[in-house]
């Protein structure tokens, strides 16, 4: 299993907490917190080395859409990288983020 | 619109009831579009499914991070609930708490955290209906048995949820609901054969032993597993409602679902007595219409024994004996080793020769205690049973000693101590167990186990050998007091080290060396005696041949097992008390914990 730290500029608010997913093969589950920050904090725990990039591409590109900030756990268990920003997107609307509503392209262009 | 269907008659019953084409006939679009899956539910929606308003209070969520601390350091990503979503809420205008198990994670599997969980909401459940505030459970079990990652703590798990369902099953119905895609495997089964109502469908499967495990340990002739109608017609939901164990068939439709729990619900407990666990009449009889070397094909089985749980009509047949005993179709081949230390032990504690209960099962008696162990037995007519494994007639007989012993003591001024003599290789891994419900017949010694120390009798465990799965759930896992010979002869786990290994995709090199930084994981009773339910680890010169001064060490020991018994609880709780369990079970601990403090119905 992998750690990994990220740290993308988010100034977008959300409403509350948000819990999507479940750590089953191919799948990951997804923990949001909002905060009064200026950017969202990620951790992600995956049970597959060697992605390093490609998660921080995916996130990259999702925060750049979606920049809410707060607090994000990711506990993978070898989602792709489109289900990664499905995921995301479902989080950020279970946490009522206006970001998320703004940008229904997120899928389409990862 | 007519109501959402309920039992299930019959196959082209079930296929008209979903709406679908029988016989080139034309499909009820209306159904199909009408129902809705239960199945692709995931846990916390199948809770809410069954929840009225579809309103769930999950306490210890996702938020609480009451993650499992063993899988991080083997490599495996936690889930933030450990995979079990505990949530309160009322059913059919009543409090109830459901409990449900996430399959997609880990299978399903039972861990320390998703263990404590269940246990500690069953025994909640049980303190407010003692207080008169009834809290009936559903338990929603998709689940492959105990997470091998965590090994010791989730076989111990299951032990302590089968006591505190047992705790809350006379007082509050207890609902089993297996819908599918997992099925109830493993150690969970039993608690499955413990509930008051199991409610499956069509698509679930219900058994101990997984037909993959049974067929690499006994070969594919004993049970092929890519055989999938065997399997269901061993394992399947209709083929356990039609023979008995279980109570209720519903289509794959979450408003059938629901309405089978609400019913099952307003039946309420059942009669002391009356539990399919309690009914050794019945399995006894059933028994006794198998014959291993002839056995019936499945779908005989429904005809022979039929859908109620009552003694079948048909004659009990004469048990052959011998090793020349051989199946039509199967594999007597085994992995595992006859041992001998727990013949040995119980005629050496007795001071005379043991009887038998059983060629398998003896039983010897001593002042006050009564020695029970299971034995090998190279002449059992239930062949995956030789070696000494905990099969179906050695549930039986173990739960009908221990209902003995518990009935005759009840004028006595003081119950006398049972003991459990451990030194075996696993439960019977087989075609007929699982045909016939092993997961059921071990309920039963589970049960008789349960009630034995409920009453008041002391129950000590000392494990001379081996003590593994579901062999040890059903004998030994029950006791108060667990006492183990410190000798690298005693093996305590939840699968023997080849298969545990090959399951979790590592060598057993790896394993050994994992296993010296995880003591759940560790086959040293040094390392099981850690995880805060060993009350005793034993020195002993020779544990094949015990000399005297062995035995008189042994003996001494179980009498002081035995005194703290007596003034100890009658539940399994001190599991989580003791010294090594605050440091070693902080997790189980925080989970009783939080639960307790999240439990109270607004």
């Amino acid at each position: 299993m992998r750690t990994l730290q990220f740290t993308f500029p988010a100034t977008a608010r959300a409403a509350h907490r948000a819990h999507v997913g479940v750590v089953g093969s191919g799948d990951l589950e997804i923990l949001f917190e909002p905060a009064d920050a200026v950017s969202a904090t990620v951790r992600v725990r995956t049970s597959v080395e060697g992605f390093d990039e490609v998660w921080q591409a995916t996130l990259g590109r999702f925060f750049a859409r979606v920049p809410l900030a707060g607090s994000w756990e990711l506990n993978d268990a070898a989602a792709t990288p489109a289900l990664v920003t499905l995921r995301l997107q479902q989080a950020a609307q279970a946490a009522g983020s206006d970001a998320s509503a703004s940008h229904p392209s997120t899928l389409e262009a990862s | 619109m007519t109501a959402a269907p309920t039992e299930v008659p019959a196959t082209d019953t079930a296929a008209l009831l979903l709406g679908a084409s029988v016989d080139g006939g034309p499909v009820d679009w209306s159904r199909v579009l009408r129902r809705r899956s239960f199945l692709e539910l995931d846990a916390l929606a199948r809770a809410e499914a069954l929840l009225d308003g579809h309103d769930a209070r999950v306490l210890c969520g996702p938020f609480d991070r009451l993650e499992s601390p063993w899988l991080a350091p083997q490599e495996v990503t936690p889930q933030a609930d450990d995979g079990v979503v505990v949530a309160r809420g009322v059913i059919g205008g009543a409090q109830a708490v459901v409990v449900s198990i996430e399959q997609a994670f880990q299978g399903g599997g039972v861990g320390e955290v998703s263990g404590a969980k269940i246990s500690q909401a069953l025994r909640l459940a049980a303190a407010d209906s003692r207080a008169g505030r009834p809290v009936p459970a559903v338990l929603l079990l998709e689940t492959g048995g105990v997470r091998l990652q965590e090994a010791n703590l989730g076989l111990n798990a299951v032990a302590e949820i089968c006591a505190a369902l047992l705790e809350l099953r006379p007082l509050a119905p207890v609902i089993g609901v297996v819908a599918g895609s997992v099925g109830s495997f493993g150690g969970l089964s039993i608690a499955t054969g413990l509930c008051t109502h199991v409610i499956v469908t069509p698509e679930a499967r219900i058994g101990l032993n997984g037909p993959a495990v049974i067929e690499q340990e006994a070969g594919v002739a004993e049970f092929d597993s890519g055989d999938q109608a065997l399997i269901w017609a061993v394992d399947g939901g209709e083929q356990r409602r039609r023979t008995g164990l279980a109570d209720a068939l519903v289509i794959d439709d979450a408003d059938a679902v629901r309405d089978a729990v609400r019913r099952a619900l307003a039946a309420g407990v059942t009669a002391p007595g009356r539990h399919r666990s309690e009914r050794l009449d019945v399995l006894d009889a059933r028994l006794a219409t198998v014959d291993p070397a002839d056995p019936p094909e499945p779908l005989r089985l429904r005809t022979l024994w039929g859908q109620a749980y009552e003694p079948p009509p048909g004659p009990a047949l004469a048990p052959r004996r011998g090793r020349d005993v051989r199946p039509r179709a199967g594999g007597t081949r085994s992995s595992m080793a006859a041992g001998e230390r727990g013949r040995t032990w119980t005629a050496a504690l007795a001071g005379t020769p043991p009887q038998q209960v059983i060629p398998s099962v003896l039983r010897a008696d001593r002042d006050d205690t009564v020695l029970l162990a299971v034995v090998p037995d190279p002449d059992n007519h239930f062949y995956r049973a030789r070696q000494g494994q905990v099969g179906l007639t050695e549930c039986a007989a173990l739960a009908r000693t221990l209902r003995a012993i518990t009935a005759e003591d009840g004028g006595r001024e003081q119950r006398r101590a049972i003991v459990a003599v451990v030194d075996l290789p696993s439960q019977a891994y087989g075609r007929i167990e699982e045909m016939a419900g092993l997961h059921q017949a071990i309920a039963a010694a589970v049960d008789a186990a349960d009630a034995a120390r409920v009453a008041g009798h002391p129950l000590v465990t000392l494990v001379v050998g081996k003590a593994l799965s579901g062999g040890f759930l059903a004998h030994g896992l029950q006791s108060s007091q667990i006492l183990a010979l410190d000798d690298p002869g005693v093996e305590i786990h939840a699968m023997h080290k080849a298969a545990a290994a090959r399951i979790t995709l590592r060598t057993v090199e790896q394993l050994d060396e994992l296993a010296k930084s995880i003591p759940p994981l560790s086959y040293d009773v040094r390392q099981w005696a850690t995880l805060g339910f060993c009350d005793g680890l034993l020195t002993v010169t020779d544990a094949d041949n015990p000399t005297d001064a062995d035995v008189r060490t042994v003996r001494a020991a179980i009498a002081e097992a035995v005194t703290r018994a007596r003034s100890g609880p009658t539940d399994l709780s001190h599991r989580l008390d003791s010294a090594q369990a605050v440091r070693v079970r902080a997790a189980s601990r925080a989970v009783r914990d939080a639960l307790a403090a999240q439990w109270p119905a607004s």
